[in-house]
This record gives C-alpha cells, structure tokens and sequence, in this order.
C-alpha cells in the first residue's frame, strides 16, 4: 500500500468520462460535467477534484490506467515524495 | 507472430502497446499516415485556445516506439490490402506480410470541392497549426464563418468567439446534428450561438467561396456572407476503396462484429472508422469518440493474440458550446427509437431526450442538464425496462 495524490485539472477536463469508465471508485463526474476524485467510492470530507488516496498496487495501475485514457490529460498522479508519476515528464 | 497495425491514432498505437505487453516475442508493424508520433485530437481546442503548450498534446515520444520494439512507419500509407495471400502494400511500394492485421485508419474529412487561403479544417495538428498562424496573421477586426452543424463546429465557434472574431454559423440543417436533436434541444442551441453574438445561418449551403487568393467570403441561395476565415466542419466520410478490394465488407465503415472481426480470415477493424456491431445497444454503428477508439484498440488487441474478446461499451460524447455542456450517451440517433421522452425545455435551459427501444434506454442527448448524464449512463448500461419510470422521467424535477 502506498499513498497517491490524485488531482483533476477542471480546466482540463471535458467530460469524456473515460476515467469514469476505468476508474469508478476513483473518479465520478459532477455537475458541471468535470471529474472529481473519490477514495474507493466515497467522498470524505468535501467534494474535490484532489485527493490523497491509499491503495494498493493493483488499485494504483487501475487508476493510472484511467488518468493515461483521459484525452485531455487533466489527471494529475504524485507519489508521496511529491514526484509526478503521470503525466509523464 | 507478425502484427501489422495500419492507422498510428489512439486504436492503432493502442492496439501496438497491448500486443507488446501480451506477446513480447512477436513483430508489431505500426503504419502512420501522420508524420508525428501519437498526439491527442482531442487536446487541440485546448492548444488552440492557449490552455496547452504544443508540446503538452503528445502522448507518445519518437523514441518510445523502438523502445516498445515497434516497427514505426510513419508518413505512409496503405495503398492495397490483400487478405488472400495476407501482405499489405505501402503507398511508396512496399509490401509487407502479415499474419493478422488491425484497420484503424480513422475516417477521411468531408471538404469543399474549392480551396482558399483562410479555409481551415481541423482534423490533425498540423491543421491546428495552420489555423493558429492564420489567426495570428489576419487583421482585425476579423470576421469568421462556420459551416457545419457538429463536433468541430462547435471547437471553431468556441475558439473564434474567444479570439474576438465576429462570427456567423452556417449549417445545412435546421438545427446542429438535426438526425439527433429535436426542435427543442435546437431552440437551446440556437438561442445561445444568439445571446453569444453569433449569427445563425440555418438551413444553408455554402454554394461557392468568394476571393482569389485569399478568401473574402462565400455566397449561398440567401446571399454573399463576407468573411475572411473559413472553419469547416462537415464531418467524416471513409471511402475505403482499399477495403473493399480487398473483399471486406464496408457499410458507412469497415463491418465487424463484437469482437472486431471482419467477414475476412486474420482482418480486423477499430477506431472511428470500424462500423462495429454495439451490444449495448442492438446493432452496428460507428462511434467517433477518443474512449471508444482507445478501448477497441484494447480489446482487439486481446483477441489478435487469441485471447478473444467482445467489445462493450457505453459510448458518450461530450462538447461544450459557448458555456452550454452537450452530452449524447448511447446510440444519439433518434431514428432507431422506437419511444422519445423530454425532459426539461429550452425556456428552462436545459433539454434531455431519451431514446427507447422496446421500453428500454438505448441513447440520449442531454444539453444544459449535466446531472442526467450518470443515471441514465447506467439505465443504457443495464438494459433496465423503464414500462414503469416514465412518468419520473419525463418530469424534469425529478432527480433520476
């Protein structure tokens, strides 16, 4: 288990809903049409488009996978060091 | 085994990276008609409006290929398919063998038969590129037209209105996307190019461009229109002559099946240019979405290394027009309902249709009113019989 801060850039984001797809337990759309990161499923706290989340390893390919789907790249991966695991620099 | 990929987009490279990562023995073939290494069309609004840098649009780097042991071919194209003695050949004469192949060759732009200087397209990034010089290099004040009633239409509208230029929308239908909008979902539309300062040109054609050189405007049957930029969005339009020598079949693209096979031995098809046969909603369609092109590109790729693999997917498409979200889910065209339901009006700004086939939801289209987007996502999804919920979902109170 690891800790990720996951961050959606709203100005990014279109809505194509395919993180949502991937990801469900990590990212859902709002009601502007953006989406906003959950911890597995649910919302402590506020609603946020940036959150630390726990999660295993599998769980973490999963969410990459989702962030690498986003056409827009409006997903933001750091790993606890504060280094960006995705995108990619 | 011998992969060879023909379209270097989101399916095609896709495709390539999961044959990689499932067979790591075999020889994969990735030929590009584009010159650059895998970009995002959907990030061209966003570099175009200055929200990204150029470089921000590129998925993949040159080097990534070789690294992945791709064979890259880029800035060519497949000129001949033949699915008996299984080898393609290449527009500069090349034949290469192969033991099974993917078409993602996308779709082809409809243009004007006529060419002027300010006529723009927006389809790759050297079309974006173009269009951002001539943005920068016209004098202003700028006046702008649009032709065309989808997608791109709306990227142009969005794109001239935020660089000032004063800017007419033309379109051949009464409405955007006319075979899947009704009246009321158009009124909205129509209503917001109005508040937003655009001018409305329903129900036109674009009969000639005006100009010598650099183009001036256009005449249609209501009149000259004097304009000194041009977007162009008219949709696709696959020819696929190729294809159909080659005995595959072809409808308005490449026919598959769900597990993206074609009717010939070793041939498959992905991306906006595969007319492929949707589960989820009952029949075969084209979808021209970055989610569903990245998926097929997944999932045939399991099935080309014989892990066979159906394809299914809640295909969506989401744009904005001028502030307005607009959100189709499903099969959008309204001729294969059998049952509309309304939710909400124009008046009230925001307007759902829900497509029914047999009292159940196989698409929609939601303008203004995001917070249908996800339940009725999931009634396409589950094929739920809606006999008793119609009354709630015609009440736009109702929260689904």
């Amino acid at each position: 288990m690891a800790t990720y801060r996951i961050k959606v850039d709203p100005d990014l984001c279109i809505g194509a809903a395919s993180c949502v797809t991937i990801d469900p337990a990590t990212f859902q759309l709002n009601d502007e049409n953006k989406a906003y990161v959950l911890d597995h499923g649910t919302e402590p706290g506020e609603r946020t488009y940036e959150r630390d989340v726990e999660m295993t390893d599998a769980e973490k390919d999963n969410m990459i996978l989702a962030a690498q789907s986003c056409p827009t790249l409006a997903i933001f991966v750091y790993d606890e060091a504060g280094t960006q695991l995705f995108p990619e620099l | 085994m011998r992969f060879v990929i023909i379209g270097g987009g989101i399916a095609g490279t896709t495709c390539a990276e999961e044959l990689r990562k499932l067979q790591p023995e075999a020889e994969i073939v990735l030929v590009s008609e584009e010159a650059h290494p895998l970009y995002s069309r959907v990030l061209l609004p966003h570099y175009l409006k200055g929200k990204v840098p150029r470089e921000r649009v590129f998925l993949k780097s040159e080097e990534w290929y070789g690294k992945q042991g791709i064979e890259w071919i880029s800035d060519m194209c497949v000129v001949k398919l033949d699915s008996k003695n299984a080898f393609v050949e290449l527009s500069d004469g090349r034949e290469l063998p192969y033991d099974k192949v993917l078409i993602a060759t996308g779709g082809d732009l409809q243009t004007l038969s006529e060419d002027l200087r300010g006529v723009s397209y927006l389809r790759t990034l050297d079309d974006a590129d173009h269009l951002l010089q001539m943005i920068r290099e016209k004098e202003r004040p700028l006046a702008g037209a649009v032709y065309g009633g989808g997608f791109i239409a709306c990227e142009y509208i969005n794109l001239f209105v935020q660089e000032g230029i004063q800017t007419t929308a033309v379109f051949r239908g009464p409405r955007f996307w006319p075979r899947v909008l009704d009246a009321e979902s158009g009124t909205l539309l129509n209503a917001r190019l109005a508040a937003m300062g655009v001018t409305v040109m329903p129900e036109t054609t674009i009969e000639r461009l005006l100009g010598e050189k650099e183009l001036e405007g256009f005449a249609t049957h209501r009149g000259t229109v004097a304009c000194g930029i041009l977007g162009i969005g008219l949709g696709i339009a696959s020819e696929l002559a190729w294809v159909r020598e080659a005995g595959i079949e072809v409808g308005k693209g490449v026919l598959a099946n769900e597990y993206l096979e074609t009717n010939a031995p070793n041939v498959y098809a992905a991306g906006d240019g595969a007319e492929f046969f949707d589960t989820v909603v009952g029949h075969e369609r084209l979808v021209g979405t970055w989610m569903n092109a990245l998926s097929q590109g997944r999932t045939v790729a399991k099935t080309m290394a014989g892990e066979r693999t159906a394809f299914r997917l809640v295909s969506s498409y989401a744009t904005n027009l001028l502030g307005l979200e607009i959100i189709f889910v499903g099969e959008p065209d309204r001729s294969h309902a059998d049952e509309v339901l309304v939710r909400g009006s124009a008046a009230d700004g925001g307007v759902t249709q829900l497509f029914l086939k047999q009292n159940r939801v196989v698409g929609a289209t939601i303008i203004g009113r995001n917070a249908d987007r996800m339940p009725i996502t999931k009634l396409i999804d589950g094929q739920v019989d809606v006999e008793g919920m119609k009354k709630d979902l015609e009440n736009p109170a109702v929260i689904l």
